[in-house]
């Protein structure tokens, strides 16, 4: 399915809401996100894609596409998001080194970081599409 | 005479004190119109204006009395005071930033200020209001010099996006002074509806709540995913000054032309990696007269500021309480002591 569809997103909050190891990790948050693909015309990624989610006690909750406010936004060129999925670069290190650009209380995102990268694990698991010339690392899944 | 004394946190009062006298280098100003600052209601707030002082430093007059010594000046003159006066002694001073001064003599700060019917300045600050430019929009000179002194020093160049967190009145004129500097857009962020109805009408490109918007989302699609060049923070309250941090784009800027008394924590790693500029000022010594031309000129719009126009007498009850109140729908409000004073008064 095509990377931060609707599909892709309802795939994601069932396959985390099913994985122990998350709930465990994600007990207890109650936060909402933003996250922007920024176009890439170079490589064939054309238009904005904005998704976003909120979690209640650590389930997700809701997943959207399009603009809400929320606590966190992390914003990011289009292969930046596909480099994260391929496990070229990792999620708490391209927060870290601002590859990511984020808006929202820097400190309680990293506190997350084990959430963050059991969540991107169960990322990766999705049998995934990617625009443009990202087309070629498209994930199998599993 | 009658004047708004600071008498505590959230206690200043209309009381009568005795009548100024302009000393050496001073002259008597007759107080047409003097506005209520941000930095007055800071005040007004935490108390960092000492007991017994007169506040206002946005003013315009006419001179009633000239001190001995002083030439060039005489009664009936219209003026517009710069109300901070370097020392021109100090190591700021002698470097050139006089803005910076160590003992800046504030009006309305560390001296008696003009929100009363007469008030004394030094004739160092003094400025003539050109013909056609009344005192209630001379009142407005010195916080548009603010806002055209912060443009002036920010690397804002021709073809740059900006964006003004805050539309109080220095956000307002941050606004107008950034896009006659050649910004091809400037985006606001505002929560209040009457001021960022005043944002949109005096020329943003876009007027966002972040408590309803996405800011990050929007400025995005406005600025090819890059951020703003400059952000202007233009406002008292401590979280847009974190957000600018991550709203900027890479090697842009963040001028602080806002007073937040709380401390602020902030991402510095960002600041590092993003190869960021913060810089601020507080004055806008060096472009007052420049705000006089603007203002007579008609380049800044600042009668649309002026929400509210009370008398001396209420400027306690129907201004600072009145600025006080959340979506009031204040935004500069004038307090009216004598008027559009003739000269001849």
């Amino acid at each position: 399915m095509k990377l931060a569809s609707l599909e892709y997103l309802e795939e994601v909050k069932k396959r985390s809401n099913a994985d122990p190891q998350y709930l465990e990790l994600a007990k207890g948050n109650n936060e909402s996100y933003t996250l922007v693909l920024e176009p890439e015309p170079a490589q064939g990624v054309h238009e904005r894609i904005v998704i976003g989610f909120n979690n209640v006690d650590g389930k997700m909750n809701e997943v959207w596409i399009g603009e809400r406010p929320t606590l966190f936004t992390l914003s990011a060129p289009y292969g930046v998001w596909v480099d994260i999925l391929r496990g070229k670069m990792g999620a708490t290190k391209a927060i870290t080194m601002r590859k990511l650009k984020t808006q929202g209380p820097f400190l309680q995102l990293l506190q997350g970081a084990n959430r963050i990268i059991r969540w991107v694990e169960i990322l990766t698991t999705i049998p995934t599409e990617f625009e443009g010339n990202y087309a070629q690392y498209n994930l199998p899944g599993k | 005479m009658k004047a708004v004394v600071v008498r505590g946190i959230q206690q200043f009062e209309v009381a009568d004190v005795p009548m100024p006298e302009p000393a050496a280098g001073e002259v008597l100003i007759r107080v047409g119109y003097c506005g209520i600052c941000g930095s007055d209601m800071e005040a007004y707030h935490t108390g960092m204006y000492a007991p017994g002082l007169i506040v206002g430093h946005e003013f315009a007059g006419v001179i009633a009395q000239v001190g001995p010594d002083v030439a060039d000046w005489r009664p009936g003159d219209r003026v517009v005071v710069n109300d901070a006066v370097p020392c021109g002694e100090c190591r700021p001073c002698r470097d050139g930033r006089l803005d910076a001064c160590e003992s800046l003599y504030m009006i309305g700060v560390t001296h008696d200020g003009a929100m009363a019917e007469y008030c004394v300045a030094p004739v160092r600050g003094l400025h003539r209001l050109p013909d056609g430019v009344g005192l209630r929009r001379g009142a407005l000179v010195e916080p548009l010099s603010v806002a055209l002194h912060g443009v002036h020093r920010s690397r804002l160049k021709p073809g740059d996006r900006a964006l003004v967190m805050g539309a109080g009145p220095i956000g307002l004129l941050t606004l107008q002074c950034a896009l006659v500097a050649g910004a091809r857009m400037v985006a606001v962020t505002e929560v209040d509806p009457t001021r960022a109805a005043l944002a949109q009408k005096l020329g943003a490109a876009v007027v966002l709540d972040p408590t309803r918007d996405n800011v990050v989302v929007n400025l995005s699609a406005l600025t090819d995913g890059q951020g703003p060049d400059v952000i202007y923070v233009c406002t008292g309250a401590p979280q847009p000054y974190r957000d600018a941090i991550s709203l900027v784009r890479k090697g842009g800027q963040i001028f602080v032309l806002g007073l937040c008394v709380e401390p602020v924590e902030a991402d510095f790693m960002s600041v590092a990696m993003g190869d960021l500029c913060i810089e601020g000022s507080l004055a806008g010594r060096a472009q007052f007269a420049a705000a006089i031309d603007f203002v007579a000129q008609g380049r800044v719009d600042v009668e649309s500021l002026i929400t509210h126009e009370i008398a001396l007498d209420d400027a306690v009850e129907k201004g600072f309480k009145l600025l006080d109140t959340p979506n009031s729908g204040a935004v500069k409000v004038l307090v009216r002591i004598g008027g559009e004073l003739t000269a001849d008064r």
